[in-house]
């Protein structure tokens, strides 16, 4: 995948072991940062980072991914398959 | 007459938002979405961004909400069609077409337009306007822009905002030659102050973008398809492609019409209610009672339409909610980013508290109002914005912390505490 950050979540019962970034879709629009201000932030390109994978459940996950306006949080199961956006 | 438990008018992010939460709390209750488009939800936000529309990521991401979400959550989607007006006592909305449906719940979450440019000469001898000439609201105004930037040499953006700021970006990515015209004497005036804007002037100068403030246009050249412009000063720019980024206009003939009180945007309390019984916005529309800014006040930005929305559809299902929520939007081009928080309009109650400067090329100005913040504009420091946002959700009061603020090497994460 071209320009993707990716981060190893373990938290405990999650069924989400990976979230992933894509650079070239985020806009910096910040909605994830909304849902969760613990699991995001911007950095100096007006991208987001994450600063805590597994500060959330899986259901605020799946919020925060959902609310980008470019889809630019995939979210990846134990077996590396995609889970969102399905 | 069908009938339907929850009927919303508008397919955007507002109206689709606050479909999504019906379904999570009302898995049996009619839903209906009404949309003068014939697309389901796509991201509006996108149309604007250069690696969407130089091709760097796929067309295909535009999409939010493919045709199996509707389907399986049993959201009814009727696009291309047009409200005319409805009655509030008896409970139907009719279209243009004259279909009428009964409902239990209305939402107006319809948005706004972009404002027509209105030099007289935009348009050709028979009133349409002519080719070359862009407005960016829809998938459509986006797909025409695609297609002519493939084309065209030389190109104009009129306008003062983040419309022309976003697509002189993309223009200029493109190579076309970009020169920008605003009537203001600077960017986003009066939102920003100059200092902010010169930060931005000086981003595009270095691009070798052109800038010419002050300036309006007053003539349109060329028969069919624009050639070029003229300025009030008797200026001449010839170009085959105007992109207008003039603001907004808020469509609302047919809702004031069905008695609804409006304003500027809908009138709406801290509910999201209308005046009407039954009746909500949500969006770009709702001119809404903000309880954190204490004032009414309108919102366009994504975050927003989203979250009113959701709160929207809440109150619907008899869960009172107050709207309360600070949102925000950024932009970047040219190596700039700019974030807007909350309220950054100015005004006499307002104290502005700069933090940093331009000189370190990273200046925000936090705006108070007696002891609270209520809105921020940030070049370069949209990394704060968070920060920021709580401070100001939060009802933090500031006033012994005006050093703080204004140090922009203080971690602002502490004043949460």
């Amino acid at each position: 995948m071209a320009n993707t950050k990716e981060y190893i979540r373990n938290k405990e019962g999650s069924k989400i072991s990976k979230v992933v970034v894509d650079r070239d879709l985020c806009i910096g629009a910040a909605s994830c940062i909304a849902v969760s201000g613990a699991t995001y932030e911007l950095d100096g390109e007006n991208k987001a980072i994450i600063i805590d994978p597994n500060a959330v459940d899986d259901t605020t996950l799946v919020m925060s991914a959902e609310s980008c306006p470019t889809k630019a949080i995939l979210l990846f199961d134990k077996e590396g398959k995609q889970v969102f956006p399905k | 007459m069908d009938k339907y438990k929850y009927l919303i008018v508008g397919g955007g992010a507002a109206g689709v938002s606050a479909a999504e939460t019906i379904r999570e709390n009302d898995k049996e209750g009619r839903v209906g979405i009404i949309s003068d488009e014939p697309y389901l939800l796509y991201s509006r936000v996108l149309l604007s961004k250069p690696n969407f529309f130089l091709g760097k990521i796929p067309f295909e991401s535009v999409w939010m909400k493919k045709e199996e979400w509707y389907k399986m959550n049993n959201v009814e989607f009727l696009g291309g069609k047009i409200a005319k007006r409805f009655d509030a006592t008896a409970k139907t909305l009719t279209l243009t077409d004259g279909t009428t449906f009964a409902y239990e719940k209305l939402l107006l979450a319809t948005g706004v337009n972009a404002r027509e440019w209105n030099v007289p000469s935009a348009k050709t001898a028979d009133g349409k306007t002519k080719k070359g000439i862009h407005y960016l609201r829809t998938l459509e105004d986006g797909k025409g822009i695609m297609e002519q930037i493939k084309t065209a040499k030389k190109a104009i953006t009129v306008g003062g905002g983040f419309i022309s700021f976003e697509m002189a970006d993309l223009l200029k990515l493109a190579g076309l030659e970009t020169t920008m015209l605003l009537r203001e004497s600077y960017f986003w005036e009066p939102i920003l102050d100059s200092a902010s804007a010169k930060m931005l002037e000086d981003a595009l100068a270095k691009a070798g973008v052109k800038v010419i403030k002050n300036a309006e246009v007053v003539e349109v050249l060329g028969a069919e398809s624009v050639e070029g412009v003229v300025l009030k000063d008797g200026t001449k720019i010839s170009c085959d492609m105007v992109m207008c980024g003039i603001g907004v206009t808020y469509p609302l003939d047919w809702i004031k019409a069905s008695g609804v009180a409006v304003q500027k945007g809908i009138l709406a309390n801290e509910y999201l209610e209308t005046n009407l019984p039954d009746v909500w916005t949500a969006g770009d529309v709702a001119e809404y009672k903000d309880i954190l800014l204490e004032e009414r006040t309108i919102m366009g930005n994504w975050v927003n339409a989203k979250e009113q929305g959701r709160t929207a559809a809440l109150n619907m299902m008899d869960k009172k909610t107050p709207f309360k929520f600070v949102s925000f939007y950024t932009t970047s081009g040219f190596g700039v980013n700019i974030a807007f928080v909350g309220d950054a309009s100015s005004g006499p109650d307002r104290v502005i508290i700069p933090r940093g400067s331009p000189e370190i090329n990273s200046y925000a100005r936090i705006i108070a109002v007696g002891k609270e913040l209520v809105g921020a504009t940030m070049i370069n420091r949209t990394v704060e914005m968070n920060a920021i946002s709580k401070l100001i959700e939060n009802n933090v009061d500031i006033s012994a912390k005006r050093a703080e603020l204004a140090d922009p090497n203080f971690d602002l994460k502490k004043l949460l505490n």
